[in-house]
């Protein structure tokens, strides 16, 4: 299982949907995609949009206001 | 991928208004308290750009900022929060699980709070430009990139009027889509009022959303008018929906009492029809679904789960003791029979000193004491507590379990009983 870290901090929606979005369709089945979001807008979305698309999502709030957002790709 | 199971005492599912104010009474009455978010701590009221009615909060707070302060008010009080989505639930006698993506919590209580999501308007495409593509939930989040741009609104309740105002800080025009013949709208007067005096809102009545349209993003919405028929298609750079919210009970369905619209039904209690199982907040069938009105589901629903955790510990230590032969009482204390026969009951302990443990319920005050012997019986009728079908009744038990349960209560009966349960005690 590999891992790749999307690093959006710092960035406002809709951006860290659309990077996600990108990078999901550049990993294989069963990989894990890290996006690093500092915008709580991205809270919203990021889960919504993977959990639509069937992916596993877990996020973890890695300090105030900062979080990573786990998406294991299912298909 | 093996899940990982942890034990709670309290499982609340869903960060919002009303799952971190239970959350808040739960962790102050010492229990570990878990919350399980699927996305941002702080639920729908995070959606919303300016609180007015919500007290404590005077100058027009934003809806994120008073969510917030409970986010920090309830991890000072040391709740545990898990930001994931919860895939099944299982409520059972003997505990409650909660099953996520690697995990597995076992909760004796469960608090459900899992709010309301957006409903759409099933119009043609609308799937095609969800996920910022065009079609937005959120006036706070989206806003911005709407600046000096078209965009419409769907609905006419307050969400509608009060969010497609705050729109027209950053959009050059708020075109508003409204059901109903000109003049009339679903939300508050004050706010009816000063959208009609807005000159960068323009309001299309009688019409609902035929479809959307666009190459990749979404740059035009068809109305179709409901008195002529007629569609009208309009150019906008984004499109926001505030048509009402259906609850998020999908993953209940078949386990819980729902209404006709998959709202999660309580008491005022916030008990569901589950043992140890609370719901509160939006999702519950309630009437007025403000922060103000969750508050108080969460406060009702942290603070019975409590109690009917402390009585489950009082129900599986004392009342079904293993040490001696049970006899347990279950009465109305403003029945006078009932008194009378309490005194016999208490007598008959005396006689049986060291042999016998005579435990007394107050049906009136010890209702969820009933409801746990009623379910340990498998007689849900057992105690109601005006309609005393059967009280006064007795329990006996042996080793901690139920033997049998009788509305006899002669003197004789009882000590025929218990020198019966004595004798195979003894063999």
């Amino acid at each position: 299982m590999a891992e790749k870290e999307l690093n959006c901090l710092g960035e406002a929606c809709p951006i860290p949907l659309v990077k996600a979005q990108k990078a999901i369709k550049e990993i294989e089945v069963g990989d894990l995609l890290i996006v690093q979001i500092d915008h709580s807008c991205a809270m919203k979305n990021l889960p919504e949009w993977a959990r639509e698309a069937k992916h596993n999502v877990e996020t973890e709030e890695t300090g105030e206001g900062q979080w990573e957002v786990f998406i294991e790709k299912t298909n | 991928m093996e899940k990982k199971s942890e034990d709670y005492d309290v499982v609340i599912i869903g960060g919002g208004a009303a799952g971190l104010t239970a959350g808040i009474y739960c962790a102050r009455a010492r229990l570990n308290t878990l919350i399980i978010e699927k996305s941002l701590l702080g639920g729908l009221a995070t959606y919303t750009s300016e609180i007015e009615n919500y007290p404590g909060f005077p100058d027009r707070e934003t809806g994120p900022n008073i969510m917030k302060q409970f986010e920090k008010q309830a991890k000072r009080m040391g709740v545990k929060i898990k930001l994931t989505d919860v895939k099944t639930v299982r409520f059972g006698i003997d505990g409650h699980h909660v099953e996520t993506f690697r995990n597995i919590f076992h909760a004796k209580s469960v608090i459900i709070a899992t709010g309301g999501k957006p409903r759409l308007t099933k119009a043609k495409n609308e799937e095609k430009y969800l996920y910022d593509k065009g079609i937005s939930f959120c006036a706070t989040c989206d806003a911005a990139q709407y600046t000096d741009k078209t965009v419409m609104v769907i609905g006419s309740g307050d969400a509608a009027i009060e969010e497609g105002m705050f729109l027209t800080k950053f959009a050059n025009k708020v075109v508003v889509s409204v059901l109903h013949n000109e003049g009339i709208m679903d939300a508050n007067q004050i706010a009816q009022e000063e959208a009609l005096a807005n000159p960068k809102m323009e309001f299309k009545w009688n019409t609902l959303v035929d479809s959307f349209e666009g190459d990749g993003h979404l740059d035009k919405v068809v109305l179709k008018n409901l008195k002529t028929g007629e569609l009208e298609e309009v150019s906008v750079d984004g499109c926001f929906l505030f048509i009402g919210y259906i609850p998020n009970t999908e993953i209940l369905k078949g386990m819980i009492d729902l209404n006709k619209l998959g709202h999660i039904k309580t008491n005022d209690r916030m008990e569901t029809n589950v043992s140890g199982v609370f719901a509160a907040g939006d999702v519950r069938d309630k009437e007025l679904r403000q922060v103000a009105t969750c508050v108080g589901d969460g406060a009702i629903a942290g603070v019975n789960a409590e109690k009917f955790i402390s009585d489950m510990e009082t129900f599986e230590h004392k009342i079904l003791q293993k040490d001696k032969v049970g006899l347990i009482y279950i009465y109305s204390a403003i029945d006078a029979i009932g008194r009378e026969i309490l005194l016999r009951m208490q007598k008959i302990e005396e006689e049986y000193k060291d042999k016998v443990k005579l435990n007394v319920i107050d049906a009136y005050k010890g209702e969820s004491l009933c409801r746990m012997l009623g379910d340990a019986c498998d007689n849900k009728g057992f105690c109601k507590k005006f309609g005393q079908v059967n009280l006064p009744s007795v329990v006996y038990t042996k080793n901690g379990r139920i033997v049998e349960v009788s509305s006899n209560l002669t003197k004789d009966t009882v000590v025929n009983k218990l020198n019966s349960l004595l004798s195979t005690t003894l063999s």
